[in-house]
């Protein structure tokens, strides 16, 4: 009878089949909205932020939320695609392609030296130097003569991609990266991770190798924030140090993971459909949008510590992309 | 039998602060390896160099025949090293199930399926086998306990070192913790054992050490040991008749 129990109050809602079919039937009304103009230009920019925000707080979740790794300086990785893309398709006149593959090639080589260093640091300290490290970029591209200095580099690609195709690329993106954040953590590695997250001393007494976990997540993160950073610099048109390397994108993937739920893979696909249309809403008072996000995130803490997404599975019972490991076979 | 551990000459500390000077044991495969010794005396800390938190500044520590000295912690852990903290570090948001889980398919090197039978079978012998799907962070000390018993021996440890399993527990449930140490050591576990309660870690070890200020001052049959001078003046004091 107990057994019962713990099987009801933990459905893992995606394992049912319903789940999954309603999971790609979204996906698929998204992309035919998307391809055959059922959705307006202006509903599909939309369309494209939330999608790219989506990724990159899949992506900071996953560090911080499963792994414990709480950088702040992820924006590294936005101003180094940024500038890849600018660098690739302008300077050299190569095509998009090679640019958005440039952007994760650079990402990834500066994440795997800079892991030398930043992984011996832990918690707040790991922290900080992630920002301090993204900072000397910002620094470093300032005063760069080849990207422009604090000029800035404009993006002109050639033949300029339709925003449609844009919308469906930035899709498969954020259900790629979603795909890859679930399975990742339904692998043996996912399980470690998440020890490593609640206690790092105690799981690498468990055996579980610390560096390679931390060094696999940290290198996804880079490469999946480059691609979104790339596409959102294509549709930008322009990229600056300051819009390249600002603390600010980090403040946002914490914003979407806070508000949907840290630790839930859920919780950021629904932290960034908010964000996006809170920041639509909030841009008609300037001065007044960070300081309203700040007191709205404060209020989440305070009232909903785990996030929307993870306050709502706890009352209701319910988990959707769950990690969690069961004793029991799976309930069908 | 044949040596399961030794410590050659281990110097170890924090920084500049150095805990351990010149520590040499060994245990004996079979065995139920006790340590004393009074509060800062190193005995954690000799943990710590074990299962390698903490890299020693010199000397040698040999696992099951081989040179584990400059190996990481979760190699060691692969190898055969179980080990309980003090202060219980239980992964606070993963069910207890998970827990172990953890341990059996990383420290077990199992894959999920086979880690599955093993992490409940860890459960089952620890008496947690009904609260599997707790949280691990809403436990009680005694159940806390067991559980860092219960992910040792989910890695399928050659040799279980327990860190003060019994401190801070009322006596029932100091009476509880020595009959799983008891069924443990009747299961075949080589272990080495840390604790503070003198009387009973005569009654339940084969071999005893104390250590004092990052040395072994006496090591031998525990009844010799708990008599013996050095033993009686650290723990008692000094006896006032001679």
């Amino acid at each position: 009878m107990a057994k019962k129990r713990l099987v009801k109050r933990n459905v893992r809602v995606l394992d049912s089949l319903p789940m999954l079919i309603v999971c790609i039937a979204v996906v698929a009304a998204l992309y035919v909205a998307c391809l055959t103009g059922l959705a307006s230009n202006n509903a599909m920019r939309y369309m494209i932020q939330i999608f790219l925000y989506m990724t990159m707080g899949e992506m900071w979740n996953l560090l911080s939320g499963f792994t414990g790794m709480t950088s702040l300086g992820q924006q590294l990785y936005v101003g180094l695609a940024g500038y890849s893309v600018a660098v690739a398709t302008t300077k050299l006149q190569l095509s998009l392609g090679i640019g958005l593959a440039l952007g994760v090639a650079v990402s990834v080589v500066i994440a795997l030296l800079l892991s030398l260093v930043l992984f011996r640091m832990q918690g707040m300290y790991f922290s900080i130097a992630t920002w301090v490290v993204a900072e000397a970029f910002e620094k470093l591209f300032l005063s760069w003569k080849y990207v422009e200095q604090g000029s800035g580099m404009t993006i002109r690609v050639v033949p300029y991609p339709k925003i449609s195709e844009i919308c469906a690329a930035s899709l498969t993106l954020c259900v790629v990266a979603v795909a890859v954040v679930y399975l990742l953590l339904r692998t043996r590695v996912g399980l470690g991770l998440t020890a490593m997250r609640d206690d790092i001393t105690a799981a690498s007494a468990v055996g579980v190798n610390i560096f390679a976990g931390k060094l696999l997540v940290y290198v996804i993160a880079a490469a999946f924030i480059a691609v979104a950073a790339g596409i959102f610099f294509v549709n930008k048109g322009i990229v600056y140090p300051e819009s390249g390397f600002g603390i600010g994108w980090t403040v946002s993937m914490i914003f979407i993971v806070t508000i949907g739920g840290s630790g839930t893979v859920s919780g950021p696909i629904v932290g960034a459909a908010i964000y996006v249309f809170l920041q639509e809403f909030l841009a008609h008072y300037p001065g007044w949008s960070n300081i309203i996000l700040g007191a709205i995130t404060i209020l989440v803490i305070f009232f909903l510590p785990k996030g929307i997404m993870g306050t709502l599975q706890e009352k209701l019972g319910f988990e959707i992309f769950s990690a969690k490991r069961f004793s029991f076979a799976r309930h069908r | 039998m044949s040596n399961i551990l030794e410590f050659e000459d281990i110097n170890a500390g924090y920084g500049r602060i150095r805990i351990l000077n010149d520590l040499s044991f060994t245990v004996e495969e079979g065995q139920v390896y006790g340590v004393i010794g009074p509060n800062g005396s190193g005995k954690t800390t000799m943990f710590n160099a074990l299962i390698g938190l903490i890299k020693p500044t010199s000397g040698r520590i040999i696992f099951d025949g081989v040179d584990i000295t400059r190996m990481s912690a979760n190699v060691r852990c692969k190898m055969g090293l179980g080990r309980t903290f003090q202060v219980p570090r239980p992964f606070e948001n993963m069910s207890l199930y998970e827990n172990v889980l953890v341990a059996a398919v990383h420290g077990g090197s199992n894959s999920e399926r086979f880690a599955r039978d093993l992490a409940l079978s860890s459960l089952k012998m620890t008496g947690l086998y009904d609260k599997r799907e707790i949280r691990a962070g809403e436990l009680t000390l005694l159940d806390r306990k067991r559980l860092e018993i219960a992910r040792a021996l989910g890695t399928s440890p050659k040799l279980l070192l327990l860190d003060e399993v019994a401190a801070g527990l009322t006596d029932a449930e100091v009476k509880d913790i020595m009959r799983l140490v008891a069924d443990l050591k009747a299961a075949g576990y080589s272990i080495v054992w840390i604790e503070h309660i003198i009387e009973t870690m005569v009654g339940s070890t084969d071999r005893l050490m104390c250590m004092a200020e990052g040395r072994c001052v006496a090591d031998g049959a525990p009844r010799e040991v708990i008599e013996s001078e050095e033993v009686q003046r650290l723990y008692l004091g000094v006896d006032e008749n001679e």
